[in-house]
């Protein structure tokens, strides 16, 4: 049995190579914009590129921050992908202040370039995890993952699974808080890495 | 202190349903998708390099549609980032190639014939999601850029343009000599001169690379991130592998990838 997965479209982000991804895995992925089918979904996946501003008024307008937290009350589990992990957090300073969906208490902010550090960070980095469970069951040690960004959301103090990387100073790489996940790095585009973690969601 | 990975990267050329082979920006028909699936095996080949570039070389405008099919296909082989270009010239060209498994866009012509574009396309996708595109070769007036693939000069030393495209809302630059371009003669590190000193965004390399030695000597460069081959026949069939794995044992800073575990994972859930 294929497990399904929805990832959420709602204008912003690579959603093809996320499904080829997960297909590759042997997973049944389907995109879609609509609440209901995103509110029943064991599996979501909320990708994301751009502007974290444009990302939640889309997002609202659509009324799919609502329908991802009627699929985590229903017991599903949500994986949110670069702008989309951001998103997860409480707020970011892109563009003027933004409040976001709140999953977890940390902020997110502009890496800070004053120190001549090239900024969008691009490439793929090493990246320390906390303990190697749930999404980061399995993965070697360093682990290596493609990050394409400028801003990064801030370690903050969490207590659950997480991983950080530095660059310019440590940020949230990624988090494993249970039903909610988030990766700052690009899974589908790093290789044996990042397909590994996004079978330790699938597998959850 | 940064642990940041250097990147080796694959550039394929697409015009009207073939890949070409380019010496000079001058453009000869190689193959097919079959044909390149033939000779590289292109899930394999994405084992041993960072990142793909789809350039589409089309000199005339035509539909999109055969390019946005193949860059589907290709990623469906890979799970590295891919840069997709060639006649960007509007919010909507980008979000098509965003939206056919494309991660970043690269822009080259647009960047002097419409810069408010850039700013767009920046507040749209982000500016992480540029790749500002440079073309330089040498005239009698020194390095000049060029666009339109190659055929139009601009009217400043290259060296200011960079400097001009340093300071555009994009994510990195992707610089390309057209004098060493297919063949193999190695990258030009007159070239690299160009480059701004205090360059803010991350600097990719083109043009001249023959064989694997080729990609050391920028690649141990603090100022380079990246080095680019669209040579097919260079690093046809296992090549790509050998070089990744020389370049590892040249001191190059490569991360090591594990074609046994990912093949191993297909169908794991």
């Amino acid at each position: 049995m294929t497990v399904p997965v929805v990832i959420v479209d709602y204008g912003m982000g690579n959603l093809f190579s996320v499904a080829s991804a997960l297909r590759y895995l042997g997973a049944d992925p389907s995109i879609s914009s609509d609440p209901e089918v995103v509110a029943r979904a064991p599996h979501t996946i909320l990708p994301g590129v751009g502007s974290f501003r444009l990302a939640m008024e889309r997002l609202r307008a659509g009324a799919l921050d609502d329908a991802m937290r009627s699929a985590i009350a229903a017991g599903g589990r949500l994986l949110g992908i670069c702008l989309g992990m951001q998103l997860l957090g409480a707020s970011s300073t892109e563009d003027g202040a933004s409040d976001g969906l709140g999953f977890v208490p940390n902020v997110v902010s502009r890496f800070d370039d004053s120190d001549g550090l090239k900024v969008p960070h691009v490439g793929f980095n090493e990246v320390a995890v906390t303990e190697r469970t749930g999404l980061f069951a399995d993965l070697p040690e360093p682990a290596h993952f493609y990050f394409v960004h400028s801003y990064r959301m801030e370690e903050g103090s969490l207590s659950f699974p997480r991983a950080t990387c530095d660059y310019g100073g440590r940020f949230l790489a990624a988090f494993d808080a249970g039903q909610v996940g988030g990766t700052q790095f690009h899974p589908e585009k790093s290789q044996s890495d990042g397909l590994t973690v996004l079978r330790n969601f699938l597998r959850a | 202190m940064t642990a940041l990975k250097k990147r080796l990267m694959f550039a394929l050329l697409y015009d009207g349903g073939s890949f070409m082979l380019s010496r000079n920006f001058r453009l000869q028909r190689v193959g097919d998708i079959e044909w390149l699936e033939r000779n590289y095996n292109f899930r394999e080949t994405a084992l041993s390099i960072d990142e793909l570039v789809i350039l589409n070389v089309e000199r005339e405008r035509g539909s999109m549609d055969g390019f946005l099919a193949h860059v589907k296909r290709l990623n469906d082989d890979c799970f590295v980032p891919i840069t997709a270009g060639g006649g960007v010239r509007s919010v909507d060209d980008a979000r098509v190639l965003l939206r056919s498994g494309a991660d970043k866009v690269a822009i080259n012509t647009a960047l002097w014939s419409d810069p408010p574009l850039v700013a767009e396309l920046a507040s749209e996708f982000g500016r992480q999601c540029l790749v500002a595109s440079v073309d330089v070769r040498s005239t009698a007036a020194g390095h000049r850029a060029v666009v339109a693939n190659g055929t139009e000069e601009l009217p400043m030393p290259a060296a200011e343009w960079l400097s001009r495209v340093a300071e555009m809302p994009i994510g990195e630059i992707f610089l390309t000599s057209v004098d060493r371009d297919g063949t193999g003669q190695g990258f030009d590190e007159a070239v690299l001169g160009l480059v701004p000193h205090d360059l803010p965004v991350p600097l990719i390399i083109a043009g001249g690379a023959g064989k694997a030695e080729h990609f050391v000597a920028p690649l141990v460069r603090g100022d380079v991130g990246a080095a680019c081959t669209a040579h097919l026949f260079n690093f046809v069939g296992q090549s790509l592998a050998t070089s990744r794995a020389h370049l590892r044992a040249s001191g190059v800073d490569l991360v090591e990838w594990n074609p046994d575990l990912l093949r191993g994972l297909a169908g794991s859930v």
